[in-house]
């Protein structure tokens, strides 16, 4: 027999490094561990979060839903991360977090590198650390907590926060911890080791994602606003953390200086933005500055004073705009267009005096009781560290730079970025480029994805290895209780001998034990053990927080071949004994109470089980534009089959009409290479002149019927089958106006094709004025985001051709976000001027002679100006595709408010729909910049990636709302009740409703999302909630809703064993 | 068992909380040790939405003297709308006890973010002393127990079906 080939070559690692743990980061090593590959997340602090874990809130609704992040359910609040996934006990398995951890050297290329690590030591194994907080109590040294902006002190042996990730303590030596020791003395479980020493090791990794961030501006150096002198000269995180309810005074906004409710706020925008020292625009502060604002007329009243300093009203994104007016009009915050030159302390009221220029042109002084500064974003701290590590090239202002056509890219091959390191942005964009740097990497290694395989079949991930399950339907109840002592805090107070002494008599329990660890592993062991050798078929574990422990002790009896929904626990440890110090009796009694209450349930517990679905490996892009391209070339270069369908004659897109971009390349050449790209891939179908007309299915498993119709031919149908959607059908350029009638009149992009076909037309011109924001009769009012960097490009095009030309821009706000202001600045210098108009007076063209003269008041002169002009390009409106209602309908999808695509969550889930399987990407979402859209696109195709590499192995439904078809009366409750439209009245087989109605309610249990909501409408009670039925609530036999024991033990061992 | 009934009228009070920010705002509190009274007994909802006004009264029926729900903020809710679903319910069942005479007074319901831990131990302060001032359910009789007669006639209407209650 022939010996088998020497496998000369190495293995190639299918892992990746991400550097970072903030949204960012967690965002992309979550997609990647989706796909299959292993992923090391690292970070530099203790803990997990970044900077949106001190964000208590998010603009523009005012939400934490980081628990809407994935679209996982029923493990309850995931702040800070944004999945269940990152719970210690349930972290995905392929998920390795390093958290105090820096990267020493990297070595090696795309596809193959090798990284040296530095763990620095927590002193605190988090494994055996119980969350008591002993250690806290005896440590003598405090120290300002960074966590709260330095507003409050924590011991040197701290939580980072009540919420950490991971969830354990950590000490924090330095030559201020004299080393006493009383932290080691007093741990309960010995988890603190002093002489622990940093850990080097090194990791090999395919691919990089640098998710680093970004740092706030220090606004010390300028001088003039006295920050750090004056105390109530608030940094803006210092002022996000008094308006956290996790902050120092659960959100209730107090002066520094005495503690008192200010009764005027000032708000100062652009602090280290768009200024001598940093050019750029920090693009979020507009925003956050308003939502601070709003926070504060919440949380004082309406009747303090919110006043803003402001330059430009930045609100580029969806629903912004909305946002803002409801800012002026509902919560009458004022803005006020200047810039403050300084500001002055009374001494004696610590009260800041505002000097400024009024924008109607007279110098003012006013004062307020406290002062925001709104700072802009810097390049992070470690660029500097990264850049010679990996010679990476930064741009001019320090951020890491990208390339318009590769936005994800950095320099360096198979090292990706995402997030504020690229350029400064909020945490949409953050998600996208996130997802996106996560679909570039599952790009990059494509014949690796799926190496490791992990399963959510469980409410808890897992790795295969599971013994078969026991089915238990037709047993009787024998329930076992087991408390778990955490090391003597439980039983400091509660009777626990007297609790298993009661619980011992209680109906169908058949086992009692306690035990001083339940969750370590010697505690599992034991738990498993008794399963079998006493023939349980429900646990109920009286112990800690259900939010860290459910699913370790899920895992663990379904080690022992019980369905995890057997078992339940009783957190006393939070809820009791921790709670209810001063009151032994009646914590007994509570005690007592919730035990019985979980052992009742228990006993009416049966298992759950997900269905599995085999996901068809091909995906459906609608729209062949830049987005639908980009998502199709990283689909199909992973390996999975893609059909995508174009409307029109060709692919393209708006790339077609696109000449030239304000950064100076050549979008068409783009558009050229796209469409031979996706033309020549062997996985692409491109069907043109061809539209969706039906629709069915759910994730794993659509069927769409298009129909193709080239002209001269007659329409084909057919029908394709494929696990995901995404919809990518752009946006255009309105073209309704009445101005358009004129000849002079044309649109920007009318101009562009001119520059370019009728150079010599354009050097011709003398007089030329611009209009921005200019939308046809019935569209809705929002920022279009991309028409001022266009229009500042083009001006400048202008300038170039003739520099005597006379270019005016008149417009409302210019959004040039990000580095994107460098235009604007540059515009100016050409001469190009410009006017601000607003909505009460808007600009007027007038015609005589031929002429065109454009009428407008000028803000700052206070003044009508008649400006003659040559040719009037105007800015319009970018709406969504044509036909995008008919095709929401088909797909069952909803709309925005602007007509755009609706995404699952608007800051968390910017690529998803709500329908699992459904994708978003470019302008279909929102009016985006070419390297915004490539970066959707690869966040949605990086999504959809995630899903089509679970191939066999997809597990929906579990916790669902089941409808009995024989009492269903057809009354329609439900389907308006369900907060996601997903009950249907249908004609099944053997559906048919009370009195053969001819239908019942039928709730696909693919697509149900667990809440319950219809099960507390429907008249008939026809519909139940799989693990919360109206039995395990109600729990009559032993009136364990309402009924308490009572308070002798006599009478209370009576009730028990009835 | 050196559990001693105390002197005068201590509540019993049920309180549903959904998993998400009601569920974290014991945690919270529990995290921090904040204290509140020891009155109140939990139980879990996926989200408030799934509050059923059977439940509510179900709860004073088996001799709660109040009831209360802890849920997401409005708009922060995990599943959208469903925290605005149960206040829907909950002002339709407070409309029932006024009818039957309970009062409504004795349900209540919360809203708050996962990380108020002062606010969760408020609302059961604050419903703990609500529930002591206004006096023990009427409905509860001295063992703590239900007549067994309402019982009966009640599971007959349900085995009708439908309940037509709204």
């Amino acid at each position: 027999m022939a010996s088998p080939p020497v496998d000369f070559i190495q293995p190639k690692p299918a892992a990746v490094m991400v550097v970072g743990g903030g949204i960012g980061g967690m965002r992309s090593a979550l997609d990647l561990a989706d796909s299959g590959l292993k992923v090391y997340l690292i970070e530099q602090t203790p803990c997990l979060g970044g900077r949106v874990a001190q964000l208590g809130y998010m603009f523009p609704q005012h939400d934490c839903v980081l628990c809407r992040g994935t679209p996982d359910h029923g493990y309850g609040c995931t702040r800070p991360s944004i999945s269940p996934a990152y719970i210690q006990n349930n972290q995905h398995p392929n998920i390795e977090v390093l958290t105090s951890t820096s990267v020493l050297d990297i070595e090696g290329q795309a596809g193959d590198f090798t990284i040296s690590l530095r763990g620095e030591p927590r002193y605190v194994d988090m494994n055996r650390c119980i969350n008591c907080g002993y250690c806290a109590e005896v440590c003598p040294v405090e120290l300002p907590d960074s966590y709260q902006q330095g507003m409050t002190m924590h011991k040197a042996a701290y939580k980072v926060a009540a919420r950490a990730i991971p969830d354990a303590y950590v000490i924090e030596r330095g030559p201020y911890c004299e080393d006493c020791g009383k932290c080691v003395e007093i741990c309960p479980t010995g988890a603190i080791d002093l002489n622990e020493k940093p850990r080097l090791h090194s990791i090999e990794v395919g691919a990089i994602i640098l998710a680093l961030g970004f740092q706030a501006y220090d606004p010390t150096e300028m001088e003039e606003l006295g920050y750090r002198r004056y105390p109530n000269v608030l940094h803006a995180m210092d002022y996000e953390r008094l308006a956290s309810r996790s902050g120092p005074t659960e959100g209730i906004i107090l002066r520094p200086s005495d503690q008192r409710k200010p009764n005027s706020i000032a708000w100062l925008q652009c602090i280290g933005s768009r200024d001598r020292r940093n050019t750029y625009c920090s693009s979020i502060c507009c925003m956050y500055t308003t939502k601070e604002a709003i926070l504060a007329k919440q949380r004082l009243g309406k009747e303090v004073d919110c006043t803003v300093f402001i330059m430009d009203e930045r609100t580029f994104n969806k629903e912004y705009n909305a946002y803002f007016e409801k800012a002026q009009e509902q919560h009458h915050i004022q803005y006020i267009r200047c810039r403050v030159s300084q500001i002055r302390e009374d001494p004696q009221s610590s009260n800041l005096i505002l000097h400024y220029a009024h924008p109607d042109g007279y110098q003012q002084e006013q004062t307020f009781e406290m002062v925001v500064l709104a700072t802009g974003l810097q390049p992070p701290q470690s660029a500097h560290h990264f850049t010679q590590l990996l010679d990476l090239e930064l741009n001019r202002y320090g951020f890491c730079q990208t390339d318009k056509f590769t936005p994800l890219h950095t320099s360096h091959s198979g090292v990706f970025v995402c997030g504020a390191f690229s350029s400064p942005k909020e945490i949409v964009e953050t998600i996208i480029d996130a997802s996106g740097a996560a679909g570039e990497v599952m790009r990059l290694l494509n014949d690796r994805l799926n190496t490791f395989i992990y399963s959510r079949e469980w409410p808890f991930l897992s790795m295969d290895g599971l013994p078969p399950e026991r089915d238990v339907s037709l047993e009787a109840p024998r329930v076992g209780v087991f408390t778990c002592n955490c090391g003597g805090s439980l039983s400091r107070f509660i009777d626990i001998n007297n609790l298993m002494e009661q619980a011992s008599r209680w109906p169908a329990v058949v086992a009692v034990e306690q035990m001083d660890y339940a969750c370590f592993p010697e505690g599992l062991t034991r738990l498993r053990n008794q399963i079998e050798e006493q023939g349980l078929n429900r646990v109920v574990i009286v112990g800690c927080s259900n939010r860290t422990h459910d699913s370790l002790f899920q895992r663990s009896i379904r080690q022992a071949g019980l369905n995890p929904y057997l078992m339940e626990l009783v957190n006393l440890r939070e809820q009791c004994t921790r709670v209810h110090v001063w009151q032994e009796a009646q914590a007994n009694r509570k005690a007592l109470e919730l035990t019985r209450i979980a052992v009742g349930r228990s006993a009416k517990s049966q298992a759950v089980h997900k269905k599995k679905y085999i996901c068809q490996p091909r995906a459906l892009i609608v729209g062949g534009g830049l987005s639908g391209m980009t998502a199709a070339l990283a689909i199909a270069d992973s390996g999975y089959e893609v059909h995508i369908v174009e409307r029109s004659h060709q692919l393209g897109g708006n790339l077609q009409d696109m000449y030239y971009v304000a950064e100076g390349y050549n979008p068409r050449r783009l558009g050229r290479d796209l469409i031979n790209r996706v033309r020549a891939h062997q996985n692409i179908t491109a069907l043109t002149h061809t539209e969706v007309v039906g629709h069915q299915g759910h994730v794993g498993f659509y069927q769409t019927e298009v129909e193709t119709r080239r002209p001269g031919s007659e329409a084909q149908r057919f029908s394709i089958e494929h696990g995901v959607t995404i919809i990518a059908t752009g946006g255009r350029e309105a073209q309704d106006h009445p101005w358009l009638g004129l000849t002079q009149v044309i649109t920007q992009r009318d101009l562009e094709a001119m520059v370019i076909h009728n150079p010599e037309k354009i050097a011709a011109l003398e007089d030329v004025v611009m209009i921005q924001c200019v939308r046809p009769y019935g569209a809705p009012d929002y920022c279009s985001r991309v028409c001022c960097t266009n229009t500042i490009k083009n001006a400048i095009r202008l300038k170039l051709f003739n520099p005597n030309c006379r270019v005016s821009v008149l417009y409302k706000n210019i959004i040039t976000y990000g580095f994107r202001e460098e235009y604007y600045t540059k515009a100016r210098e050409l001469g190009v001027v410009f006017i601000r108009y607003t909505d009460e007076e808007l600009p007027k063209i007038e015609t005589s002679g031929g002429r065109v003269t454009v009428m407008v008041r000028d803000q700052a002169l206070n003044r009508q100006l008649a400006l003659p002009a040559d040719v009037v390009p105007l800015s319009m409106s970018i709406l969504p595709a044509e036909g995008i209602g008919e095709l929401a309908e088909i797909f069952n999808v909803p709309l925005s408010s602007e007509g755009f695509f609706k995404e699952a969550q608007i800051k968390l889930r910017p690529m998803d729909f709500m329908r699992d399987g459904f994708f978003l990407a470019g302008m279909a979402h929102y009016p985006k910049f070419i390297e915004e859209s490539i970066s959707h696109a690869l966040a949605a195709a990086g999504r959809a990636l995630t899903i089509l590499s679970q191939r066999d192995s997809l597990f929906l439904g579990g916790v669902v709302a089941v409808v009995d078809p024989e009492k269903c009366v057809g009354c329609l409750t439900c389907t308006r009740t369900c907060p996601f439209s997903i009950p249907q009245v249908i004609q099944l087989e053997g559906r048919s409703g009370v009195g053969n109605l001819g239908g019942a309610a039928y709730i696909d249990e693919a697509l149900c999302q667990g809440c319950g909501t219809c099960t507390g409408e429907c008249p008939a009670n026809a519909i139940q909630l799989v693990n919360y039925t109206d039995e395990q609530i109600m729990l009559r036999e032993i009136g364990g809703l309402g009924a308490w024991l009572p308070w002798d033990s006599e009478r209370l061992s009576v009730v028990g064993s009835q | 068992m050196n559990v001693q009934k105390p002197n005068g009228f201590e509540p019993e009070i049920t309180a549903f909380y959904c998993i998400y920010c009601g569920y974290m705002a014991a945690d919270t509190a529990g995290a921090l040790s904040i204290q509140y009274p020891a009155n109140v007994k939990f139980v879990r909802l996926p989200c408030t939405g799934k509050t059923d006004a059977r439940y509510l009264l179900e709860a004073f029926e088996q001799g709660a003297d109040g009831v209360y729900l802890v849920a997401c903020p409005i708009g922060n809710c995990h599943h959208a709308r469903g925290n605005e679903r149960g206040l829907a319910r909950v002002e339709h069942t407070k409309a029932i006890l006024d009818e039957i005479g309970l009062g409504g007074e004795r349900l209540g319901m919360y809203f708050m973010s996962g990380s108020q831990g002062q606010a969760f131990a408020m609302a059961a302060q604050e419903m703990t002393e609500r529930i002591r001032a206004l006096g023990p359910n009427p409905l509860k009789n001295e063992g703590g127990r239900i007549e067994d007669e309402g019982r009966r006639m009640k599971d007959e209407i349900e085995e009708d079906g439908f309940r037509g209650r709204r």
